[in-house]
């Protein structure tokens, strides 16, 4: 009767450390129930601005005076590691030089922050993590003077990307804050 | 020795049923079903395309092995067509067009030539002749007996990129044979029914300055404005009772979750961890889940809304930045690859609190976006694979997927 008890308590203990194992089960059965030929994206449509448009505005009486677009084209964007939201220090600088710009010639213009991702996952997380590269931006952006009222952010996920190539270098362009200005 | 013995008893029979643990591939033993189309009215196209439609739904009830071959028969035989004598079942159809230009289908199931079951269907437009394959199906599962499928007659709501800052918002059956674009132009995500009779939704606007989210009454067709949030403004969930949102918010740049009551017009903060907490969603009427990456990496967390407890709900897998729940069960997607970009893997996994089995549900490319059916049976998640983009429906208990890939665009994110 002993052993008939202790052979029991093995075998449960067998059966129970072969149920711990972390090991997740495979199921690799997919069926694809309705293959479709697959259509790309839209490619980006580039328009080509007329020389009229990106003239300096000839209503200002101050022939210095950029237009908005024009300072827009001189502002820095931002780049990340992945899956970061920390400003490294040669970013560091672009925010510095961009700060000068905000001070001097985008003085009389809200900035609004937009910060993208590369294409690893479409899920909310991914919108969080663009939105605190924007937040990092701003605060490093206040911290070098910057009212911090003149600045609004939005985050596009990985839904605005600038490269679309399946390349570390595509991806990395991806993962960015852009600057843009409000009147 | 008798306590040994109902113990083991006890710990099998509590491990029977897990859905965590890989079902036995029974599809050797599924009983036979054959199709048959006696249809009157239409074209060989559109018969072929029902055809289809019926045998694509008979093979995600994933009950019978289903006989593939279109074979055309008088609805009134009183024998089954020779090839099919063998089978255990045989279904028989008849579309025929009334004076109306309405589809109508009569149908019943055989069993060594008898009629055990039968019923007819109507809708007024052929174009949206997918629901009756859905119907059929749908029946044809509940007489046989089995959980019901109730999820294969809801509508899906999923928003489409199609361009940088450019999306649709589309309204599809679950095999997206039948889509309509409800919302195009502009940058429109996240759509998320408002209740469970699907005859509105919320979702973002991202045109404004300020992420907004919206609300569109379907019957109405008129489009209001709920909450403005600067950063980040997205509905992850709404109550049973249709009465309080999950949002997730970001005042002053910083994303947390927060619940919004549609009654009082309040909202109050709900997380306040400094990095990210998003995508939560109701366990209960006072429990979330959600993701937090206050662990230095994204991973799954519940919160009880009364004692404001955080619990860590999972303890495998990379980065773990998406969940749904149902139950006791948790799915998370989970970073496969070690390397952050070779071969890079998103995994769908199931978990149980009860239990430390972890299951994994796909296999190859970004599997994200997973959401149980309100019944849990089945999971509803996006697959992006080799540039292409599908909706795919894991049927956990017959340890099945099935892909229904878009034409185009890629899709950002649904709901069912």
């Amino acid at each position: 009767m002993k052993s008939i008890v202790l052979s029991s308590v093995v075998t449960a203990l067998l059966v129970l450390s072969g149920c711990s194992t972390k090991e997740p089960a495979v199921d690799t059965k997919e069926e694809v129930v309705k293959p479709v030929v697959v259509e790309k994206v839209k490619e980006v449509e580039t328009e080509v601005v007329s020389n009229e448009d990106s003239m300096v505005d000839s209503s200002s009486n101050d022939s210095t005076t950029l237009s908005m677009s024009d300072i827009e084209s001189q502002l820095p964007t931002i780049y990340f590691a992945f899956d970061k939201f920390d400003i490294t220090p040669d970013m560091q600088e672009r925010i510095t030089s961009a700060a000068e710009l905000g001070k001097t010639g985008a003085m009389d213009y809200k900035v609004k922050l937009e910060g993208n991702c590369d294409e690893w996952g479409s899920d909310e997380y991914n919108f969080a993590l663009g939105l605190k590269r924007a937040d990092a931006v701003k605060k490093a952006f206040v911290a070098e003077g910057i009212d911090g009222s003149r600045i609004s952010m939005v985050s596009y996920g990985e839904s605005n990307p600038v490269c679309s190539d399946k390349t570390q270098s595509c991806w990395s362009k991806n993962r960015r804050v852009d600057f843009k200005l409000l009147p | 020795m008798k306590i040994i013995l109902i113990l083991l008893m006890l710990f099998g029979l509590s491990h029977a049923n897990d859905a965590t643990i890989e079902v036995i591939k029974k599809a050797d033993s599924l009983p036979s079903l054959a199709v048959e189309d006696a249809s009157i009215s239409y074209d060989d196209t559109f018969k072929l395309q029902f055809f289809k439609a019926l045998i694509a739904d008979l093979n995600v009830i994933s009950i019978f092995n289903v006989e593939r071959f279109h074979r055309v028969t008088h609805y009134n035989a009183t024998d089954v067509l020779v090839e099919n004598i063998d089978m255990a079942y045989v279904l028989r159809y008849k579309m025929f067009e009334d004076d109306n230009g309405a589809l109508n289908v009569e149908m019943k199931m055989l069993v060594e030539g008898k009629d055990v079951f039968s019923k007819n269907y109507k809708v007024s437009r052929r174009n949206i002749y997918m629901f009756i394959a859905h119907a059929i199906a749908y029946d044809i599962n509940k007489f046989m007996g089995e959980p019901s499928v109730e999820w294969m007659k809801r509508k899906v709501i999923f928003s489409r990129i199609v361009g940088p800052k450019e999306s649709e918002i589309v309204i599809s059956d679950y095999s997206l044979s039948y889509q309509q674009v409800v919302v195009s132009g502009g940058f429109n995500v996240f759509p998320k029914w408002a209740n469970n009779a699907q005859n509105a939704f919320y979702y973002t606007s991202l045109d404004s300055n300020v992420p907004t989210l919206k609300h569109l009454d379907l019957k109405t067709v008129k489009v209001k404005k709920i909450i403005s949030s600067d950063g980040m403004m997205v509905c992850s969930d709404v109550s049973a009772d249709s009465n309080t949102l999950l949002l997730t918010m970001a005042k002053n740049g910083q994303p947390d979750v927060y619940t919004y009551n549609l009654t009082t017009k309040k909202y109050k903060r709900e997380t306040s961890y400094g990095g990210i907490d998003v995508n939560a969603q109701f366990m209960d009427k006072n429990k979330i889940i959600f993701i937090s990456s206050r662990l230095g990496y994204p991973n799954v967390f519940s919160k009880d809304l009364k004692t404001n407890a955080v619990e860590q709900l999972v303890f495998y897998g990379k980065s773990n930045s998406a969940c749904s729940s149902n139950g006791e069960y948790i799915v998370y997607k989970a970073r496969e690859s070690s390397n952050a970009f070779s071969k890079n893997t998103f995994n769908l996994h199931l978990i149980s609190m009860k239990t430390d089995f972890i299951r994994r549900l796909t296999a190859t490319g970004i599997n994200e976006f997973p959401r149980f059916s309100k019944d849990g049976d089945a999971i509803l998640f996006i697959k992006n694979y080799k540039e292409q983009s599908s909706i795919g429906i894991i049927r956990l208990n017959h340890n099945k997927n099935y892909l229904f890939p878009l034409k185009y665009g890629r899709v950002q994110s649904m709901d069912w």
